[in-house]
């Protein structure tokens, strides 16, 4: 039986993709700036150079993928339909492509000018997508974990926005800020009550699902979203009272929260009824210890002195959680990619044509291949931070190949489905004659 | 639920859309007065709304092992 499976709520195909299919542009770039850049692109995570390669990653890559699920995941997960979705997601998508693309060449350049352009283009689209986000959201009871977490990691966006615009537009009007810890509670926020969150409240439902696993744990589930956003809160107030020793600790439990985010993932996805890990768990599982590693760094190098003095570590710590974020991104896109191209093709068909096969859409091998590259770049970069002159030209050509190969990837796809379109149509006209 | 199934699909280990594809190949194969009883972990939203689109009645269980047991059959 070819029957219609109706996500009523379900926005177009487009709304999401246009997101995902930029995402690995900003990914390349990342790789061009480190070959341009050269081994002093690993100086320190305040050069211009780290603090453009730092919001091509985050406010480029990470943002359009996060933004894309976001639109997909509101209405189908949570039912809270977005009011005309492809009209967001065309300004939105619009508005934070430009941004990001001046927020870059802004700190390459430091020019006043592309800050404050940078600071309008961003603003407008996460506002729009932040205020059409709450707007979906308002109406829906928080009847499960996930939707709790939407709802919170919404907060975690919108205060991790102001932040960067706050030191954005400090920078554009030579504003006088404390710009060195508002820089560092706009990552916190950023890391845990934005990006761990979100990946947390969607973890919950896709990790089963498609990782065929148990369930999370209920004491987890239940309390992990309200713990990580009341720390960073907390955490924010006592750095931003000055209490030093209280925004210490507060800052080593927000880290903890994440590292154990990781740790329950990994125990999850241990048991797994797979025979055997597919590219999507592979990603995770990479990520998942990617983030620990991260994590470990973080509280070693703020306990022990010696550590903390080593100047290569914030780097390091950074390049595991950026890479830990990506890995765990492109996991999740080969799994809603085909997914949402299927489900599309059940409908277009009505009826007169079998949807492809899911394995169809987006072949295995491809996967497979892609994932190998996409980590070979990843332990490059993480060489390249200890030893900046080896390793950045291999890291940076690797980097530039893994993702014009997912950029290929998910193109296939997108030709799988606009074909099928089209064999429709010819269907249509031929039964119509 | 088991007693009144004449077809099981156990589609607990299966992802996402295997199952609904299954199931949806199993239940061109039964009969009027038959009935289909699938097995999950999880309840099918999805899945309701195409049965309701297709004519079918169906009835949920959860089993103590956090099974999602779905009896489906043809509507009157």
């Amino acid at each position: 039986m070819q029957a219609l499976l109706t996500f009523d709520q379900a926005p177009p195909l487009a709304a999401p993709f246009r997101f995902f299919v930029t995402a690995p542009f900003f990914a390349i770039l990342v790789g061009v700036l480190v070959l341009w850049v050269g081994p002093a692109a690993f100086v320190s995570r305040w050069t211009p150079a780290a603090l453009a390669l730092t919001h091509l990653v985050t406010a480029g890559f990470m943002l359009q993928v996060m933004l894309g699920a976001m639109v997909q995941v509101l209405p189908v997960v949570a039912g809270a339909n977005i009011v005309r979705p492809l009209l967001v997601a065309r300004v939105v998508h619009a508005a934070i492509t430009l941004g990001a693309l001046l927020l870059a060449a802004a700190f390459l350049s430091y020019e006043p000018l592309l800050f404050r352009l940078a600071v309008v283009c961003l603003a407008c689209g996460l506002e729009v997508f932040v205020a059409a986000a709450a707007y979906a959201l308002l109406g829906v009871p928080s009847t499960s974990a996930t939707i709790r977490g939407l709802k919170l990691s919404l907060i975690g966006l919108g205060v991790t926005a102001a932040l960067g615009l706050l030191l954005a537009s400090a920078l554009g009007w030579s504003l006088e800020l404390p710009l060195l810890q508002l820089a560092d509670l706009h990552l916190g926020w950023g890391f845990v009550a934005w990006s761990v969150a979100l990946l947390a409240a969607v973890a919950y439902v896709v990790v089963p699902m498609f990782q065929l696993t148990p369930a999370y744990p209920d004491w987890f589930t239940r309390g992990f979203s309200s713990a990580a956003l009341g720390t960073v809160l907390l955490w924010t107030m006592a750095d931003l009272a000055g209490w030093a020793s209280a925004s210490a600790l507060l800052a080593g439990a927000v880290v903890a929260l994440a590292a154990l985010f990781a740790g329950v993932t990994l125990n999850v996805q241990r048991r797994s009824k797979r025979a055997k890990f597919d590219a999507t768990q592979h990603y995770w599982r990479v990520a998942m210890v990617s983030a620990l590693a991260a994590c470990a760094l973080w509280l070693a190098a703020h306990t022990f002195f010696a550590l903390g003095q080593w100047p290569v570590w914030p780097l390091l710590c950074g390049v595991l959680l950026f890479g830990g974020f990506m890995s765990v991104m492109v996991g999740m896109l080969y799994k809603i990619v085909p997914f949402l191209v299927w489900m599309h093709l059940q409908n277009v068909g009505r009826g007169r044509l079998a949807a492809p096969n899911m394995k169809k859409v987006l072949a295995e091998r491809s996967m497979n291949g892609q994932m190998a590259a996409h980590f070979g770049s990843f332990a490059l970069l993480l060489l390249a931070v200890l030893w900046p002159v080896w390793f950045v030209y291999p890291a940076g050509v690797a980097l530039i190949v893994a993702n014009l190969w997912l950029l290929r990837n998910l193109l296939s796809a997108v030709g799988v489905y606009r074909q099928y379109c089209l064999k429709v149509e010819a269907l249509i006209a031929a039964q119509a004659g | 639920m088991r007693a009144e199934a004449d077809k099981i699909l156990d589609a607990r280990l299966m992802e996402p859309p295997e199952p609904f594809v299954l199931t949806m190949e199993a239940l061109d194969t039964i009969g009027a007065d038959e009935k289909l009883l699938l097995l999950l972990s999880r309840e099918p939203h999805p899945l309701y709304r195409a049965l309701e689109l297709n004519g079918f009645a169906w009835q949920t269980e959860r089993t103590p092992d956090g099974t999602v047991e779905i009896l489906i059959w043809h509507k009157p």
